[in-house]
């Protein structure tokens, strides 16, 4: 007689747990397939915005720069010119950016990253190839350090998009001084 | 009996769907992140070099009419090459684009701009930039620049591998 006044309770309490893990198997399936497909379809997308929007003008500049920077450099040792040493200091400077150093911050990134660490204590991956690149370069930079010593400590920080900016006026003042006239575009 | 497992067949598909859409939202999240990241570099690895090129041409052809060059072999590199440069997208063109315009063979623009380059050097008497060195290194494994060059040229279907290298 327990055994049957006992039974309805269980057996609810049974369902209800059954009904709970089917629904979240369900969910949760749902939402992995949903996770990739919904990256494979945005990936294109990011990929170009980024190329277009950030990769390509700096990219454009930066290299702009190095170019005249190089030839400057030719150009005055050729006619041995005082202004050669500036030339050198400006080109080795402008040699030693990394797109890392002048990147803009990705904030959406950044944001979404903060997320995921805060609701479960996770840090989102980043695309191999850009991490084996931030790898090689730390690498560099501690290579750097360990043969440099510390004579020069102050040179161990990374250029900002603020001193390229400097070295761009630099550069400017050096083709006008070297009575040259380039269109900078 | 009948109706209730039909409507359970329902419920199932509801959750499931209800995951998807969630799910969809946030990958396209992460889709958008890791392509902007890939993207920026590709575009700034492939228009450094080609911003190079372009200084350095500007550069030259000042130096050249300084000197009174105007008409030498150089200087007819340098027009030849800025005008190639000019050719080669700055916007990662759509597949339609790359199927419609016979122009659109990247690669191959690539390789004249970098050859002329070369030119352009020996006609000066200075030595090439390691970007033309490492693209002649780049010609023994033919394979994966093919399967790059689709990475940003046709890759309106991305796989998600191609897309991570």
């Amino acid at each position: 007689m327990d055994d049957i006044w006992d039974d309805e309770p269980v057996q609810n309490a049974q369902s209800h747990a059954e009904w709970t893990k089917m629904s979240s198997d369900f969910t949760n399936t749902g939402y992995r397939e949903g996770i990739t497909a919904g990256k494979e379809g945005a990936l294109q997308e990011g990929f170009d915005a980024g190329f277009a929007q950030i990769g390509v003008p700096l990219g454009r500049e930066l290299g702009n720069m190095r170019g005249i920077a190089s030839v400057l450099v030719a150009f005055l040792s050729q006619s041995g010119s005082p202004l050669l040493d500036e030339a050198r200091t400006i080109s080795t400077a402008l040699n030693s950016v990394r797109f890392a150093d002048i990147a803009p911050r990705d904030l959406e990134a950044e944001e979404h990253a903060r997320q995921h660490l805060e609701t479960e204590g996770e840090e989102v991956d980043v695309p191999e190839e850009i991490d084996d690149k931030r790898k090689m370069e730390g690498l560099e930079d501690m290579l750097n350090k360990l043969s440099s010593g510390a004579l020069n400590p102050a040179d161990h920080s990374r250029p900002t998009m603020a001193d390229v900016t400097k070295l761009k006026t630099r550069l400017e003042n050096l083709v006008l001084e070297s009575g040259l006239n380039i269109n900078w575009s | 009996m009948d109706f209730d497992l039909e409507s359970l067949v329902h419920v199932e598909q509801d959750f499931y769907d209800a995951g998807y859409t969630d799910g969809y939202e946030h990958g396209r999240i992460h889709g958008l992140i890791e392509g902007r990241a890939l993207g920026r570099e590709k575009g700034f690895e492939m228009w450094e070099e080609l911003g190079f090129y372009e200084g350095l041409c500007k550069t030259w052809r000042s130096v050249l009419e300084m000197q009174g060059k105007q008409d030498s072999r150089a200087t007819h590199h340098i027009t030849h090459l800025l005008d190639l440069i000019s050719k080669f997208p700055s916007v990662n063109p759509s597949q339609e684009d790359a199927e419609t315009n016979a122009n659109m063979d990247i690669s191959r623009l690539l390789r004249l701009i970098r050859s002329r380059y070369k030119a352009l050097c020996a006609s000066l008497g200075i030595v090439p930039s390691l970007r033309a060195t490492d693209a002649e290194g780049g010609s023994d494994e033919d394979a994966p620049t093919t399967t790059r060059k689709s990475v940003w040229k046709v890759n309106a279907a991305p796989k998600a591998e191609d897309m991570s290298f």
